[in-house]
């Protein structure tokens, strides 16, 4: 790997460590931020790279905010992987360690319900920026915008299909139409 | 909540749990690891029942951090308390953190192919549509509250097109959406 400063560890740190906090309602919710940090930002990964990087996270196994480990892969090699995957994870688990340990007592309070269902359109809200922010960087145009709205209407037409086969055809035809062209 | 009956948790061994959320961290395809982490320890190994399980999922879902990280934590935690909370969520990203390097090192030499950009595209494409399904459904859960759409298109509008950091528009909606959570639960 080519020779990686520690201030490069430093901002891979200090980028995802905010965002790990911020994460209410999972990992997804901070996609936007991270592809807005990763490409106009740090200059981490170019569009093309941020959306290659976006895919291959959730082909693979384990949690969608693995894309963490990608960027931090493509930054400064495995001790980036480690570092931004560590960054991610660590502050959130943390926090809930310590909340676990004493949430049992607020259960049931009025402002605890608040809280959970006032933050529940917010984790929304994000999840569909973050669908955005990735259609915005992907170089492919108009024509993923319309494959995300046909996955999405067959998603809410049959929730209980299993992602897997609908990221595995939508990935096949893509390159079906790509080698006839 | 059911209050009286303890809630049933096995009794499983440390180098147990490490396998099992190993297992689970290496086969759950497709996101949503809080689901698989459900099927592997509460259906399939009945290791923690619903009764114990639920709760857990609210705080879970609620609190910052990747549900199924977060899950593992808690399902760790009772079932071995710290030492179970630190190896359930190592264990469930040890095997996809060394994945996804494989891929990204597979990716790095066979990138620059056309079709493998639009392979990619394809399969982004779809996982958008993942994630918005997954946010109208829980907005229309909120069903017909005029005040949760609004927050919601508000933050898509902040975030999504006008492209602002998260901080300062969570900081900035949250106080607002869960006052007016509290103020109708008067």
């Amino acid at each position: 790997m080519r020779g990686t400063p520690a201030s490069l560890f430093l901002m891979l740190f200090a980028v995802f460590a905010p965002l790990s906090l911020l994460s209410f309602g999972g990992g997804n919710v901070v996609i936007a931020d991270i592809a807005h940090q990763s490409i106009a930002v740090q200059h981490w990964t170019s569009d093309r790279d941020f959306a290659d990087l976006f895919a291959l996270s959730r082909a693979a196994p384990g949690p969608g905010s693995m894309l963490c480990a990608l960027i931090g892969w493509k930054v400064a090699g495995i001790a980036g992987a480690l570092v931004a995957t560590v960054a991610f994870y660590l502050p959130s688990s943390l926090l809930l360690f310590i909340i676990a340990k004493i949430w049992g007592r607020w259960r049931g309070a009025t402002w605890h319900l608040a809280v959970e269902r006032g933050m529940a359109p917010i984790a929304a809200g994000l999840l569909l920026a973050g669908g955005i922010a990735v259609l915005r960087a992907s170089p492919a145009g108009p024509v993923v915008w319309v494959a995300a709205g046909v996955a999405t209407a067959a998603l809410l037409r049959w929730p209980r299909m299993h992602p897997v086969p609908l990221l595995l055809a939508s990935g096949a035809v893509f390159g079906l139409i790509d080698l006839l062209r | 909540m059911s209050q009286g009956r303890e809630p049933a948790v096995a009794y499983v061994s440390l180098a147990a749990i490490f396998f099992a959320f190993l297992r689970l961290g290496c086969t759950s395809f497709g996101g949503g690891t809080a689901g698989w982490v459900y099927r592997e320890i509460v259906q399939r190994r009945g290791w923690i029942d619903e009764q114990a399980f639920l709760p857990d999922l609210t705080i879970g879902q609620g609190m910052p951090g990747s549900n199924g990280v977060n899950m593992a934590i808690l399902v760790g935690r009772r079932l071995k308390g710290g030492a179970g909370a630190f190896v359930a969520p190592f264990a469930m990203l040890a095997g996809p953190f060394a994945m996804i390097l494989v891929i990204g090192v597979i990716y790095g030499r066979m990138g620059d192919h056309r079709t493998v950009h639009a392979v990619l595209d394809g399969v982004a494409a779809a996982v958008v549509g993942l994630s918005f399904s997954t946010g109208i459904t829980v907005i229309a859960r909120g069903a017909a509250e005029w005040s949760s759409i609004a927050i919601a298109a508000l933050t898509v509008l902040c975030v999504g097109v006008l492209g602002w950091p998260i901080l300062p528009v969570v900081l900035g909606l949250a106080p607002v959406s869960i006052g007016i959570v509290f103020a109708r639960g008067r």
